[in-house]
């Protein structure tokens, strides 16, 4: 299996191979199933996604049981329909399916982790937007999971996916991260422009807080996976012009777990510190599972 | 070290009821883990959360989660968020427990599971790493402690009443079929367990090719 970033880049540049490619081969090689089997799961993972993204902006949207977190992904479209948006349409296309991938979970709905469920929204956020941008054939939504599968499957080994370990950065900024690798891939950018736009994806969110407010994985989740898709598209954009990160991605990876091993419990997903700390976070938390502490 | 996420469908994936991959996906492992080694009728479960577990399993879902697991259930099953009443209609008592210090495994999303019925009583001491991927760090099988290393699969094999010592046969079979970093054998008064820390995941024909040649094996 490949133990890091930059030997999966070596042996694609050598073998004039995708990352999505070598990825394939390793998943048949490693688990012994066949590659028409990996790849049927992968496409049911992707269905997954998909009805994901258009429940949630089905309708009036999708509301939580607790109602903190819901109906956003519609507000965003309809402003999208009405509106000149900022940063483009395309941007908020990415920002809306992720939005609503995570008002799904909120609302306990079927996702597909990627990495974790609660930054479940990013990868969707930038998959669908590129499949309309760039026309993307089924088979290539396909490589695009393998590529962040494969990615992913480096940065969980040698840093980590889980907030209560790693705080935020771990979950979205690894989403973040696989996106943005994807994306490269996707758009016909190199193995090595991938591992650049890696680095420039975990470079800024390094430090990211897992502070959600009672414990739920609703505020500021949700709309911390629309950073996360956004921060993928931008960093893939800026590698795909030809910048590049002057710490490698693997040592990136690195700076992020002994960050994550850095924060202090209360911004480790106790519900304890950050926004969860706050005197509004708090009240929110006594309104929903009473005042004991 | 071998590494903690060993397939591309580890990262995308596992298809799951929300809202998180640690705290429910993997709690409902967690619980199915408890499940498959207990392997008789449930009738009474003490989970023990600690850290981020104990703080937060309210707001994850990770009561309903576990809950789902010992039924038997998978994550993605729309029966999860409803596990607790079915635990109870079923005549499944379950309690859930805060506790205030540190991990014994020190991890933060920890939980120790005791289960049992009026026979037999198991525990395990387990932790979700993330993305729904679990260890388990320590199971008691009659009153047998057994540590494997954590990361999934794992095979347990209980001899009961010693009947076949060393298990040559299946640690020949197992090695063949799904090679292992570490194999243990330990001994009780009465039953002898061997586990078995297995490299990559099993293909469903592998559990079932193991199973069918050995009575009483646990593929965790």
């Amino acid at each position: 299996m490949y133990n890091s970033i930059q030997e999966i880049i070596e042996d694609a540049e050598q073998s004039h191979q995708p990352i999505s490619e070598l990825i394939i081969q390793q998943e048949c090689h490693t688990s012994h199933n066949s590659r028409e089997s990996i790849w049927r799961h992968m496409a049911t993972n992707i269905a997954t996604m998909e009805n994901a993204v258009l429940r949630g902006q089905s309708g009036k949207g999708v509301f939580s049981k607790t109602r903190l977190t819901g109906g956003e992904a519609v507000k965003i479209k309809h402003y999208r329909e009405t509106h000149r948006t900022l940063s483009g349409d395309a941007m908020m296309e990415a920002v809306q399916d992720a939005i609503a991938t995570n008002e799904v979970n909120a609302a306990m709905g079927v996702v597909c982790a990627t990495p974790t469920a609660g930054s479940a929204g990013t990868l969707p956020g930038v998959l669908f937007m590129l499949k309309d941008r760039l026309h993307l054939t089924d088979d290539q939504m396909i490589r695009f999971l393998f590529t962040a599968g494969g990615v992913g499957l480096v940065i969980a080994n040698h840093s980590g996916i889980a907030g209560a370990t790693g705080g935020c950065q771990a979950e979205v900024g690894s989403a973040a991260a696989m996106g943005a690798a994807a994306a490269v891939e996707a758009a016909g950018g190199t193995p090595r422009q991938s591992g650049h736009a890696m680095a420039i994806a975990i470079s800024n969110l390094l430090g990211l807080v897992c502070d959600p407010i009672a414990g739920l994985v609703e505020i500021p989740c949700v709309k911390r996976n629309a950073i996360g898709a956004g921060n993928a598209l931008i960093a893939a954009d800026m590698a795909l012009a030809g910048c590049v990160n002057k710490i490698p991605v693997d040592e990136c990876i690195s700076a992020m777990n002994k960050v994550g091993h850095g924060l202090p419990a209360a911004l480790r997903e106790t519900g304890i510190g950050g926004l969860a700390g706050t005197p509004t976070g708090q009240a929110i938390k006594a309104r929903i599972f009473g005042t004991e502490v | 070290m071998g590494a903690k996420y060993r397939s591309v469908f580890d990262i995308i994936g596992p298809v799951m009821i929300g809202p998180s991959s640690s705290h429910t996906a993997g709690a409902v492992k967690i619980g199915r883990a408890a499940y498959k080694l207990f392997s008789a009728r449930i009738t009474k479960v003490t989970v023990h959360y600690y850290e981020s577990f104990a703080k937060t399993h309210r707001g994850h879902g990770t009561d309903y989660a576990i809950a789902a697991g010992i039924l038997g259930f998978l994550p993605d099953d729309q029966r999860v968020p409803d596990a607790i009443s079915i635990a109870e209609d079923r005549g499944i008592d379950i309690r859930f427990v805060e506790e205030d210090g540190p991990s014994p495994i020190h991890h933060p999303n920890t939980a120790v599971l005791e289960v049992s019925n009026n026979q037999k009583a198991i525990s395990l001491t387990a932790c979700s790493i993330g993305g729904g991927a679990i260890e388990i760090r320590q199971m008691v099988i009659d009153q047998i402690t057994v540590k494997p290393a954590g990361p999934l699969p794992i095979i347990v094999y209980v001899d009961y009443g010693k009947k076949h010592p060393n298990a040559v046969e299946l640690t020949s079979y197992i090695d063949q079929v799904a090679p292992f970093s570490r194999k243990q054998s330990l001994k009780g008064d009465v039953d002898d367990i061997y586990e078995y820390d297995i490299k990559n995941y099993m293909t469903e024909e592998t559990i079932k090719d193991i199973q069918a040649k050995f009575n009483h094996v646990i593929c965790l």
